[in-house]
């Protein structure tokens, strides 16, 4: 007895052995759909009684088994069913021959023999025989369930024959010692007639007779039978023979407690028969009846039966504790015996399982304890296997699973083992994978997700090793990646730095030949292994969708009536605001918007916890609800990198919501889809993004050099392009830009606007100036069109000196006689530039003013001219193609640096009255504060050639201004109440006015350079009100002729007339007035001679009266003189001094002094 | 001597395991982890009692041919097993139970750590056992828990290097790469 059966249970004692065997050739397909057609008929219930038998069919076993069938009965081979084919009726002999050749093998114990042959027909298969069958094919073969219970109600009838021989036997004849192989040589020569030798007979033949009750269906028998067995043999220590009885005890006793069964699969077997459930339960009665049918079976037995059958029952079944005790004590016995060793475990495996259904799993344990350490022959490597496996089910079955786990992995292990010649990776890697469980492992990498990994890593890891190492030795390189990535995924956290390295190294080398992929494997058996992204190589941190570069960011534009006011609530503000729920944060939508057809950018924050450089390649997004292509990075991240930003862009390529669900990453050649949603610790400022349809894009260059200056920050718009320029004061440059259409849709709409930043330099003119017209008609600019946008620059700073610029100059000489000198501000008229001298300035300039006098602040002494910066922004709003339908517009901005260099300056202007009252000269000091000679012209005037640093003194003479006949300065509107800038704008469009007229243009020869300047920033009210046309219009008329500058003639003896004629256009009415006219020669030298008595007489009075004036209203008044002598007479006109004229201003009363030349009468 | 110390958390995961013979540290891993099965077996039969009348000593929960694998769970389900030789016979219950109330009490500093989070792996100084006192990284009262788990594993005789049977099959077939 070798070989253990370790599916044995309990019930198996009560049945009958059959053993199902092929003779000659059959095939196994053949074989098998008999066998189990066979197998179907495992219980009978006997005719004509309600015993019921059950059969245990074996389609293999081993001989020396069967040699212990004394035993235990179950053991022992009753009947032997052999099936062959045979087609001809000349190999009948032969295959009959064989059949009986079968049949000595297990001759000795043999109740019944058939043998099924199949294909043979004819002669033969006509001649009815007990022990043969014919059947034509295997399919066509209806009969064998029937021939099969009449099979077994033969072997019954001899069973039930030997159970009555063997129960009947009378004291008196000599009982048989019934033995084990083993135990033959020790009995020889023993004394057969001692009392002691009796009752060893006696109490196996009582052991033996319970089998067969057993067997028969008898249970009570058999208890009846095997109590007086014990009570016998251990009254002569008959150890393996008590053991055999006890648990002969307990298998009756298992059977009566536990009619399901013991073993999983035998009793699922019992229940499929012919058995119904009642019947089942009712098991127990048959045997019981039958001791009531048959008493006298019992009583000639020689033991008192107890015909109370239900107290009997009682008395003679074990109760389940007890049943466990006799297991213990069988099993003890029999482990004195070396060579019972199979029979020992055995009734192990069948306490356990009987352990097991009463759920006593620490006992169960201490039994399968027991069972690991009985130690039987070498066992063949497949023994082992079966044996590993057993030990796990069975510790699987009292819900041991760790250690149902180590055996099957040890089972595993066992498979290819170094001393197999062909191990069995298959098989190995298949236990291996029923091991997970026990290790609490699942090979879905969505399980570890969830926070850290809370598990024994370490034998975790050596298992998912071993699933690596047994899948790529099974040839199956798909699944070895799969589980190095799961190792690598889920155990990062617990392998070494070394291991890492080793784990990663060998996933690459599986890679190179098989790539890992993102799809579900399928295990033959049915498991599914999911995919492992490797969301852990790198670890993302954080995923931000970047908004579109603010040269592309789409603007909406504004509609007119607020559709940017929300649609869900009816008020226009409201404090309650609609809450989101946490759920959304995740998708919580971006406030900007990307756009078909432009790359877009989403912004990775990795981290790679691997200690050396971790290359990911095909590195890309993963979306849904808009066609997106994905245009995959490639990235190599140093070890242990800290956060490190990777940048993922695209194209979308239809409108609509987007979302950003994820990326996709290969990493040792294994391709990963990570979803945002399954990383733990992510953080995300929402992945969904409006995709609005595509704008067109442009480019711009211009003629200018780009700067890298930038503009200040503070400036709100983001600046695509800076260009800078250098210009000198007053210069005009054309800006010429270049309107590239480089994007895929037609440009149709261009607005331009610009805007100066704030500069602390006042601008005289307009900055920037442009006609888009000429640019709009060459729109809608096709994609890869250029069109053309002229800007003109011109920078008109102050021309006036600085202080400090002045104080250098002061040092020089030829300035020196009107520096220092305070002007006058009543009677003079020479005003000098200087800005700190008059208090009029204050009102006028109030910036300059302000300016703190720190001559370190400008450039050193003598370098007039520290460059001034004046920065703007174009902006270019422009849209187009479906994006223009939807309302959407892009805005580009050009930056515009421009840097200023001081060309003239205006060091001091002053006026002096010209000859005539209606003019007057302007006397600008002009200095050259460049490094070229330059040249200056005023309107009519030569040009002025000034060398570098030269300053000289120009004189321009010019008409009075009028200034109130012009309109009103546009600035005057009303809206400045202050009359400060009120004052200020009129001062501004009077310069203006000023300026246009004098129209002073600089230009350096050697540059070829041009440009103007402007005296607008350096006029002060004095020069103002001198070159202005003073309001009281004064006319003085000699001889009907008005008199300016040309000397009047006249002749000597005639009286001339002379009419002072005024004119009122001040708003008021003025006078009245009182003028006396007071004659004088100037004799050339300095020397005016007043004393003309003889000279001039007047005719009349010499005081003229005006009348009041009212406003526009003209009055005149007449007087006339009379020339004595020849001569040139000047008459001065004055005003008599009273009240009424102080309160106008003295430049008011600027009367023309009067040329009268007298000639000789004519004769 | 007791030749592996493990302490288990409730979700049945090492947070400290340590065996004296180091080079075959699987193998005591293996033991430790397939105790828990008879651990759990104990704590539901257990959990009938009362809770303090309980008792946290779990005895011997099985025998190998080498080794006796003794179990002890706290109140708060962390469990402690101990395996030792079983050629010592020089060690009763009494010296079993005592070690283990050691253990309990070094495991009670540890959880005393402001620095330590339950539930993490407990470092111990351990590999470094030559200079205990310069391998306190966390503060005293671990450095305490090394020290007694030191003691308590050093007392003497390392194994017999017999194999349980399934002990022969642990490391099985060479697994190199």
């Amino acid at each position: 007895m070798s070989v253990p059966d370790y599916m044995q249970c309990a019930e198996d004692h009560q049945t009958l052995l059959v053993v199902v065997q092929p003779v000659g050739i059959v095939s196994e397909e053949n074989f098998f759909s008999i066998y189990k057609r066979i197998s179907s008929v495992s219980q009978i219930s006997v005719r004509d009684s309600q015993r019921v038998l059950y059969i245990r069919y074996r389609h293999h076993y081993p001989p020396e088994n069967n040699e212990w069938g004394d035993f235990q009965t179950h053991r022992k081979v009753v009947g032997l069913i052999t099936i062959t084919d045979c087609f001809s009726a000349k190999d009948w002999p032969q295959t009959f021959e064989k059949f009986h050749v079968q049949k000595e093998i297990y001759g000795s114990t043999l109740y019944d023999s058939r043998l099924f042959v199949f294909g043979l027909q004819g002669e033969i298969a006509e001649q009815p025989r007990t022990d043969v069958a014919f059947y034509p094919s295997y399919e066509d073969c209806g009969a064998v369930e029937k021939r099969i219970e009449d099979f077994i109600e033969s072997l019954f009838i001899v069973l039930e024959s030997k159970r009555l021989d063997r129960a009947t036997d009378k004291s008196g004849d000599k009982i048989p010692l019934l033995c084990v192989p083993f135990e033959k040589k020790d009995f020889v020569g023993l004394d057969t007639d001692s009392r002691h030798y009796k009752k060893r007979c006696q109490g196996r033949m009582r052991k033996h007779v319970g089998d067969l009750c057993l067997q028969a269906g008898m249970l009570q028998d058999s208890l009846v039978h095997y109590h007086m067995s014990v009570e016998l043999l251990r009254s002569v220590n008959d150890f393996l023979w008590l053991g055999a009885a006890l648990e002969g005890l307990c298998s009756a006793s298992v059977i009566y407690h536990y009619p399901g069964g013991t073993g999983g699969k035998a009793g699922a077997r019992r229940f499929q028969g012919s058995s119904l459930p009642a019947e089942a339960a009712n098991r127990h009665r048959p045997g019981a009846q039958e001791v009531l049918i048959d008493p006298g079976a019992l009583t000639t037995n020689g033991i008192n039966p107890d015909t109370s059958t239900e107290i009997g029952r009682a008395k003679n079944c074990l109760s389940p504790e007890d049943i466990i005790d006799k297991y213990k004590e069988a099993i003890s016995c029999y482990s004195k015996y070396k060579n019972a060793g199979v029979i020992e475990l055995e009734a192990c495996v069948k306490a356990v399982r009987v352990l097991a259904i009463q759920k006593r799993s620490m006992e169960a344990s201490e039994f399968l304890q027991n069972a690991v350490y009985i130690n039987l022959r070498q066992l063949s490597e497949e023994e082992k296997i079966q044996r590993y496996s057993i030990l796990s089910e069975l510790y699987e079955l009292i819900g041991f699973h760790r250690k149902s786990a180590f055996f099957k992995r040890v089972a595993a292990m066992q498979c290819v083992a170094p001393s197999i010649s062909e191990p069995g990776w298959r098989a190995c890697y298949k236990l291996l994978l029923e091991t997970l469980p026990g290790y609490s492992l699942s090979l879905d990498p969505q399980d570890f997700s969830k926070g850290t990994h809370r598990g024994w890593a370490a034998v975790q890891m050596r298992l998912l090793h071993e699933l690596v190492y047994a899948s790529r030795r099974m040839g199956n390189p798909a699944l070895s990646v799969r589980h190095l990535s799961f190792l690598l995924q889920t155990m990062l956290d617990f392998l070494s730095d070394q291991e890492k390295k080793d784990v990663t190294q060998s996933l690459e080398n599986y890679t190179s030949k098989c790539p890992g992929t993102m799809e579900l494997i399928t295990l033959p058996d049915g498991l599914m292994l999911p995919p492992v992204p490797f969301t852990k190589l790198p670890i993302v941190r954080r995923v931000k969708l970047l908004n579109l570069p603010a040269s592309l960011r789409p603007q909406k534009m504004k509609s007119l009536l607020g559709q940017s006011v929300s649609t869900k609530s009816p008020f226009i503000y409201s404090p309650i605001v609609a809450h989101s729920r946490g759920g959304e944060e995740r998708n919580r939508k971006t406030d900007f918007q990307w756009v078909q057809g432009d790359v877009c950018e989403v912004q990775l924050m990795v981290y790679n916890p691997m200690p050396f450089e971790l290359r990911v390649e095909n590195m890309g997004l993963l979306t849904s609800g808009v066609e997106f292509e994905s245009l995959p990075a490639a990235l190599s991240l140093p070890a242990e990198s800290g956060l490190y930003p990777v940048t993922l862009v695209g194209v979308p390529q239809t409108t609509g919501t987007m979302t950003v669900n994820g990326y996709h990453t290969t990493v040792f050649g294994v391709f990963s889809d990570c979803l945002l949603d399954s990383l733990p610790g992510m953080k995300t400022s929402g992945s969904t993004v409006e995709v609005i349809p595509a704008l067109p894009r442009l480019q711009i260059s211009t003629s200018l050099p780009r700067s890298a200056h930038s503009l200040q920050p503070s400036s709100g718009d983001e600046i695509s392009t800076n260009v800078s320029v250098q210009l000198y004061n007053g210069e005009t440059q054309h800006l010429v830009v270049k309107l590239e259409n480089i994007g895929m849709e037609p440009l149709e709409k261009l607005e331009v606007t610009s805007k100066i930043l704030t500069t602390k330099e006042k601008l005289y003119g307009d900055f920037l100036s442009w006609k888009l017209e000429e640019t709009l008609a060459q729109f809608p600019l096709q994609p890869g069109k250029v069109a053309t946008f002229t800007v003109s620059i011109k920078v008109k700073l102050d021309f006036s000196c600085q202080e400090n610029l002045l104080q250098d100059l002061s040092d020089e000489a030829y300035l020196g006689d009107t520096v220092g000198s305070v002007p006058d501000n009543h009677n003079g008229i020479s005003v000098s530039g200087f800005p700190l001298c008059s208090p009029f300035r204050q009102v006028v300039r109030p910036r300059v003013e302000s300016k703190p006098v720190n001559p370190a602040e400008g450039s050193r002494p003598g370098d007039p001219g520290h460059v001034k910066t004046l920065e703007a922004i174009l902006n270019f709003k422009y849209s187009g193609g479906p994006g223009h339908v939807e309302g959407y517009y892009r805005n580009l901005s050009l930056g515009l640096h421009v840097e200023v260099e001081p060309s003239v300056f205006f060091t001091r202007v002053s006026t002096l009255p010209a000859t005539s009252t209606r003019q007057c000269h302007l006397l600008l000091d002009v200095f050259n504060s460049m490094e070229h000679e330059l040249s200056v012209s005023a309107r009519s005037n030569e040009e002025l050639i000034l060398h570098a640093g030269e300053c000289q003194r120009m004189a321009i003479q010019v008409d009075k201004f009028n200034f109130e006949s012009f309109p009103e300065s546009p600035g005057e509107k009303g809206q400045f109440a202050n009359s400060k800038q009120l004052e200020e704008e009129r001062q501004e469009a009077r310069g203006l006015e000023i300026n246009s007229k004098l129209d002073i243009h600089w230009t350096i020869p050697s540059l070829k350079r041009t440009g103007e300047a402007s005296v607008e920033g350096l006029l002060n009210q004095l020069v103002l009100e001198h070159l202005q046309l003073a309001p009281l219009l004064w006319d003085v008329l000699v001889d009907g002729q008005p008199c300016d500058r040309e000397a009047a003639a006249c002749r000597v003896g005639d009286p001339v007339r002379l009419e002072v004629r005024l004119t009122n256009r001040s708003p008021r009415s003025v006078g009245p007035f009182a003028l006396s006219v007071v004659p004088f020669q100037d004799q050339q030298n300095g020397v005016h001679n007043y004393d003309l008595r003889h000279a001039v007489s007047f005719v009349g009075s010499s005081t003229f009266y005006l009348d009041k004036v009212q406003p526009l209203g003209q009055s005149a008044c007449l007087g006339a003189l009379l020339f004595l002598y020849t001569g040139d007479f000047f008459l001065h006109i004055r005003f008599h001094e009273d009240g009424s004229s102080k309160e106008l201003p003295a430049s008011w009363f600027c009367l023309p002094s009067v040329h009268v030349r007298a000639l000789e009468a004519q004769a | 001597m007791a030749v592996c110390v493990a302490v288990i958390a409730k979700e049945n995961y090492p947070l400290y395991i340590r065996s004296v013979p180091a080079e075959n540290e699987l193998k005591f891993h293996y033991m430790v982890h397939t105790s828990l099965d008879v651990v759990d077996e104990k704590i539901s039969a257990m959990g009938k009692a009362l809770v303090d009348q309980r008792e946290l000593y779990l005895g011997l929960l099985y025998p190998t041919e080498d080794y006796k694998v003794y179990g002890y769970v706290t109140n708060s389900k962390v469990k402690f097993v101990m395996v030792v030789d079983s050629s010592n016979t020089a060690l009763r219950d009494n010296e079993i139970r005592s070690m283990f109330r050691k253990l309990h009490n070094s495991y009670t500093d540890v959880m005393c750590n402001p620095f330590y989070n339950p539930g993490d792996r407990i470092q111990s100084s351990l590999q470094i056992n030559t200079d205990l006192t310069s391998a306190c990284h966390r503060g005293a009262s671990q450095r305490s828990f090394h020290v007694r788990v030191f003691q308590t594993c050093s007392w003497e005789l390392p194994v017999s290097p017999h194999t349980a049977p399934e002990g022969l099959l642990v490391a099985g077939p060479s697994m190199a790469w």
